[in-house]
């Protein structure tokens, strides 16, 4: 693959994930009491803190889906979009582990279906690109510095 | 690294502004202490005091309600939800309480069927039964 068509690629890869995390904000941002409760049904924290960040998560996953697929902050987004995952996918082993069984409610409840092994394979790959992107900012960034 | 920070910061801030401005649109919406409130939980020995004039619904998954459920109670959960809740209604009457429980106090499927009584079939006096299936089994011991 030549240097043109591997920059296509991943930005590609960058808009696609960018686009996923806006559908994921916009369906838990439609209905955020529905998002506390899924939020709660982790037994993590307590439902005052959840609540408020039912109404505060999908804002920020909107905001770095959309500065994924424009451009701007990037390189804060892909940080931002990374933790995010990584936090989420410790809350569902956490959860798997205690035994609950939820819905992780990260595409409203679009994503009910997915099984448990579904969830991390896709998480994994997501978290994987993510990863190979954030290495290949900051390598453009020093070589543009 | 340091504008890697900077625009993470910024992002973080950046999305306090709609949240702000949706959870002022919601503040009379949402309970903020607690994911039910109070006045919208039952205990078992109120919900049993009102005897025929409550209607109890079973919000587990079918499997669970066919082993063994409140005597009397309806399945309503919302994998079969647009099935099921007919059913219900066929059974329900204005004077009548709703007493709605799942697996246990923790379980989220009780708070979400009393919320979508409420909302969608504008049902009024709908209540999550405090301590769940469990709590009914404890007080049968």
């Amino acid at each position: 693959m030549n240097r043109e068509a591997l920059n296509r690629f991943w930005r590609i890869v960058a808009i696609l994930i960018g686009a996923l995390f806006i559908y994921a904000g916009v369906v838990k941002a439609l209905d955020p009491v529905r998002f506390a409760g899924d939020i709660e049904n982790y037994h993590i924290l307590p439902w005052p803190v959840g609540v408020r960040l039912a109404f505060y998560l999908p804002w920020l996953e909107i905001l770095c889906g959309l500065a994924l697929i424009f451009r701007r902050l990037y390189s804060g987004a892909l940080v931002l979009v990374l933790a995010l995952m990584l936090v989420f996918i410790g809350a569902t082993i956490s959860a798997k582990a205690r035994g609950l069984d939820i819905s992780c409610g990260c595409f409203g409840h679009v994503s009910d279906q997915l099984s448990f092994a579904w969830h991390l394979v896709l998480d994994l790959v997501l978290i994987t690109a993510l990863v190979l992107l954030l290495f290949r900012q900051r390598a453009l960034s020093r070589v543009a510095g | 690294m340091k504008a890697m920070l900077r625009q993470s910061f910024l992002l973080l801030a950046l999305a306090c502004l709609p949240a702000v401005g949706q959870a002022l649109y919601y503040r009379d919406k949402v309970s903020w202490q607690s994911p039910v409130a109070a006045s919208d939980m039952v205990t078992l020995a109120q919900a049993r005091a009102w005897g025929g004039n409550a209607i109890w619904i079973d919000a587990r998954p079918e499997k669970e309600f066919d082993q063994q459920h409140v005597p009397g109670a309806v399945l309503l959960n919302e994998d079969r939800w647009n099935e099921l809740l007919p059913q219900m209604l066929a059974t329900w009457s204005p004077e009548k309480r709703v007493v709605i429980y799942c697996s246990s106090e923790s379980c989220g499927a009780s708070r979400e069927v009393a919320r979508r009584l409420r909302e969608e079939a504008r049902l009024q006096n709908v209540f999550v039964l405090e301590g769940g299936w469990e709590g009914w089994l404890g007080r049968k011991k």
